[in-house]
């Protein structure tokens, strides 16, 4: 009982997300800070005022984190299935290392 | 990517990136904003006195206590990067024989941009003599704690200002000497990016100081005119008192 929530801790915390997830996590970094800084410049630099400039950067910044962080459904839309077991009798795939088949 | 913690650190090191890319575009942006500052300063009153460093000093030196006039309009160099202004006005004199010439700061003030959080030791422009109407008990008491400058950040006219300080050499002797002038500089302090001190040339958008430096004088003889104290006092700030290593800590008035 108490390993399983554990488990289920632990999955939390790692957050876990596929390999098209991946893809999209880095690219809205990329995309949502450069925004952040670049919108934080010209509307600082239009209103001449320094603070908002700096305010408007911390705010993209922890719009990223809050977007990028957590494991939010959207990373886990593609799940990439395991192989099946090893076991069974009559494999129907077969891996090929330099020639050679090795299972 | 795989892991909220990689992702977490993922994010944060593209944000540093952004930050300094972001913060060196608004250093890079001060150098873009047009600067036209002119300043004029007269001597108003030279005066050379004989004094001694510190009380248990036993050398006589001689003091020079130079009350001047400035008008200057420094608005141009606040831009938004601007965090404050130091001002400074230095007598410049030749050495007599093998010393090189003499800079000595005789005045200086902090101009803090509206963007500055308040504080002590920012400059209050004296306000002019002329009687304004009356204000109501609360605008006074606002007006004492919170003294607002009558003219706009960067413009200053002072007519008669004592010096802060009073200035001796390394000689020790500074009657009659000739070719003085006086000099104003100053150090722009802006939030991000480099220090800039005066610009008597103009580069790009930023044209050089214009005036900025008083007609010759000299330093006339002890005892040429007769001495008033009053006339030998010194500013000492209404921006409040410098808090020294082991000073003591400046006592309010109570209202």
């Amino acid at each position: 009982m108490s390993e399983q929530m554990l488990e289920q801790v632990r999955e939390a915390v790692e957050g876990q997300i596929d390999f098209e997830g991946q893809r999209l996590a880095e690219m809205l970094t990329t995309v949502l800070l450069g925004a952040a800084g670049i919108i934080a410049f010209l509307v600082g630099f239009a209103q001449q005022d320094i603070k908002l400039a700096l305010y408007i950067g911390l705010a993209g910044t922890a719009l990223t984190f809050l977007v990028v962080v957590p494991p939010w459904p959207f990373y886990n839309k593609n799940p990439e299935d395991w192989l099946p077991p090893h076991t069974i009798s009559a494999p129907s795939y077969s891996i090929d290392v330099d020639g050679q088949k090795v299972g | 990517m795989h892991s909220a913690l990689v992702r977490l650190q993922n994010a944060f090191g593209f944000f540093t990136t952004v930050a300094f890319t972001v913060a060196a575009v608004i250093a890079l942006s001060s150098f873009v904003s047009p600067q036209s500052p002119n300043a004029a300063m007269q001597v108003r009153n030279v005066q050379v006195v004989k004094g001694r460093p510190h009380y248990y000093s036993y050398k006589k030196e001689e003091y020079a206590h130079i009350k001047f006039d400035l008008d200057a309009d420094l608005t141009s160099l606040f831009n938004w990067n601007t965090k404050q202004v130091f001002l400074y006005l230095k007598a410049v004199y030749p050495g007599t024989r093998s010393e090189p010439s003499s800079e000595a700061i005789i005045w200086d003030a902090i101009l803090a941009s509206s963007s500055a959080p308040w504080h002590q030791n920012h400059y209050i422009h004296p306000t002019t003599g002329k009687k304004l109407p009356k204000k109501s008990k609360k605008a006074q008491l606002a007006e004492k704690s919170n003294p607002a400058s009558p003219y706009p950040i960067g413009e200053l006219h002072l007519q008669s200002q004592r010096p802060k300080y009073q200035i001796t050499d390394i000689t020790g002797k500074l009657q009659n000497r000739e070719n003085v002038t006086l000099e104003l500089g100053w150090n722009v302090q802006p939030w991000v990016g480099a220090l800039t001190w005066t610009n008597w040339q103009t580069l790009g958008v930023w044209k050089g100081l214009e005036g900025g430096r008083s007609d010759v004088f000299q330093f006339p003889e002890i005892g040429a005119k007769k001495v008033d104290m009053k006339d030998l006092k010194t500013e000492k700030g209404a921006e409040g008192y410098r808090l020294e290593v082991g000073g003591e800590q400046p006592r309010r008035k109570s209202q």
